[in-house]
């Protein structure tokens, strides 16, 4: 039989920042999204005060209670390593481990034995050596690990590990838990199963699969079979290839020139386009929109534009692209609010040009790799496009952003002799 | 050109069939490895273990706390790097300054976050 089990990191973008700052152990703390926003990670502290997921930071700030809560502007380049060592202390403990998300891992434990004690060695071992701390769910399949996570995370008195694998216990389990916890049951399908008086997980897997697959097609059938103990969903260790590239944001402060919109694009462009190279595309689709902020009385404007183009991964090829659609969409005496760009139509970059081409693709690949040398040697922004601005104006405010303890020589965490 | 000692245009390289990687202080220092973590000094309370303010210590969380060693401590919502010392069943941060007392590394705000195990100093 097969045994899975899903590890994630508890607030984990909160748990990164108290990593290195232990004047914030104990305290309600929330990180923000981009742009100082919203609420996206919370700690156990924090959500006792009521505030929730996603929660507009300025209203929350309104009730008193929040008045006392630390709050940090999103740190990625920190997350993004702590998340990179959780990943290589499992993968040095467990034969498979899937980074699914930034703060959650699939681990395939099938064959080993005394799971219980294995995966809270394997928790202190993450505890102890990211300072990061988790739970762990375990399961037959992926469904129901994420599920055994779930529960693992809302019972204080597993202590982080929740084991779902015998059919007992998951009965009980099954019959105790609304269907909406379930991995792959979205709000919209919970609501329609609940009309037809389907609400707690028990409901769902006695149903005939038949009828499961005629409500819900093959997909919801696929988490039926996989809560009955058949596993259906292996364990992914490639990244899927890319669809897509996108690169949005909201604007810090609402941008109103050309010049300024301009650079923004042209920054978006930049990014977009080391993201390819990064993955040896070259993308041959590029689309930009802009609109104003739907909540704040302005009025109403939203427009994008496409193109082909002729299939480049190179960022001044993207910006000169970019910037010529967005003329098109430009119009004056809107203030936006929000803005990005989108490439796709991905093919492996080549290095010759195509008997049509207009550009020197030795040239622009040589331009490109000595970029991006730079950058990774000297920190990602160091040489860039003049077209990008130089004093970004319509950048997010991040207005308390930690320091990149682990990725910044110039901003390593500090001790103070004894 | 990218000449390495090896990639000559006129005469071969004698070396060619010898040439080596540069040293890499990276990975000497291990500094890849999830545990590791580069750490700056600030003051000079440690100068009688040879360590100064702006030097930057490699510690490792996954190194065993030992008597005598050097170590990064949280306590008390600070940041610390001192001695270790074991005394009566738990551990103590000792001063690099004769006349400063120990402090217990107890509590909940207390942790040994990670042993020191190497040290750079890039001015001397």
């Amino acid at each position: 039989m097969s045994v899975f089990a899903l590890i994630d990191g508890n607030s984990f973008y909160c748990s990164a920042e108290r990593a290195f700052a232990p004047e914030l152990r104990g305290l309600p703390l929330v990180v923000l999204s981009n742009n100082d926003g919203c609420a996206i990670a919370r700690t156990a502290e924090a959500k006792a005060l009521g505030i929730k997921m996603g929660e507009p930071w300025h209203l929350a700030l309104r009730r008193p209670a929040c008045k006392q809560v630390e709050w940090r502007s999103s740190n990625y380049p920190l997350y993004g390593d702590m998340s990179r060592r959780m990943y290589e202390v499992l993968a040095a403990r467990v034969p498979q481990v899937e980074p699914y998300s930034i703060d959650e891992m699939f681990l395939d434990l099938t064959g080993l034995p005394d799971l219980e004690n294995f995966c809270r060695r394997l928790r202190d071992d993450v505890r102890r050596l990211t300072k990061i701390p988790t739970c762990v769910g375990i399961g037959p399949t992926k469904t129901i690990a994420k599920l055994a996570n779930r529960i693992a995370k809302d019972e204080f008195a597993l202590r982080g590990v929740c084991d779902l694998r015998a059919p007992a216990t998951r009965a009980t389990c099954y019959a105790q838990s609304p269907l909406r916890m379930v991995w792959g049951i979205g709000g919209k399908t919970a609501e329609k199963l609940n009309k037809l008086g389907i609400t707690s997980i028990a409901d769902f897997v006695r149903l005939a699969p038949e009828q499961v697959r005629e409500l819900l097609t093959a997909t919801g059938a696929r988490v039926q079979a996989e809560l009955r103990g058949q596993s259906c969903i292996p364990l992914t260790l490639m990244p899927p290839p890319r669809q897509a590239i996108a690169v949005t944001r909201s604007f810090g402060r609402l941008v109103t020139s050309w010049g300024e919109l301009r650079e923004a694009v042209a920054a978006f462009a930049t990014r977009a386009a080391e993201k390819l190279r990064a993955d040896g595309l070259q993308a041959g689709h590029l689309s930009v929109f802009a609109h104003t902020n739907p909540h704040n009385g302005d009025d109403w404007y939203s427009a994008s534009r496409a193109a082909q183009i002729e299939p480049t991964a190179d960022t001044l090829a993207l910006i000169t692209e970019a910037v010529r659609l967005l003329r098109a969409i430009w119009r004056p005496n809107f203030r936006y609010f929000k803005a990005g760009i989108m490439l796709g139509d991905f093919a492996p970059a080549r290095q010759q040009s195509g008997l049509f081409s207009t550009r020197d693709a030795v040239k622009s690949a040589r331009a490109m790799a000595a970029l991006d040398a730079v950058n990774a040697r000297f920190g990602s922004g160091t040489l860039r496009p003049a077209a990008t601005g130089m004093i970004k104006t319509w950048a997010g405010r991040q207005a308390r952003h930690s320091p990149r303890y682990t990725t910044r020589a110039e901003e390593m965490l500090i001790a103070k002799a004894f | 050109m990218n000449y390495n000692g090896g990639n000559t245009t006129g005469f071969a390289s004698p070396a060619g069939d010898n040439l080596e990687g540069r040293i890499d202080l990276a990975a000497m220092l291990d500094l890849s490895r999830p545990s590791r973590y580069p750490v700056r000094v600030a003051g000079d309370a440690l100068a009688s273990r040879g360590i100064f303010a702006g030097d930057i210590l490699i510690a490792d969380a996954a190194s065993p706390p030992a008597h005598g060693k050097v170590a990064v401590v949280m306590l008390n919502g600070a940041v610390l790097v001192g001695q270790l010392a074991y005394r009566q069943q738990q551990w103590w941060l000792a001063s690099g300054h004769p006349d400063t007392a120990p402090i217990a590394v107890t509590g909940d705000d207390a942790e040994i976050w990670a042993v020191v195990t190497g040290l750079i100093r890039t001015q001397v």
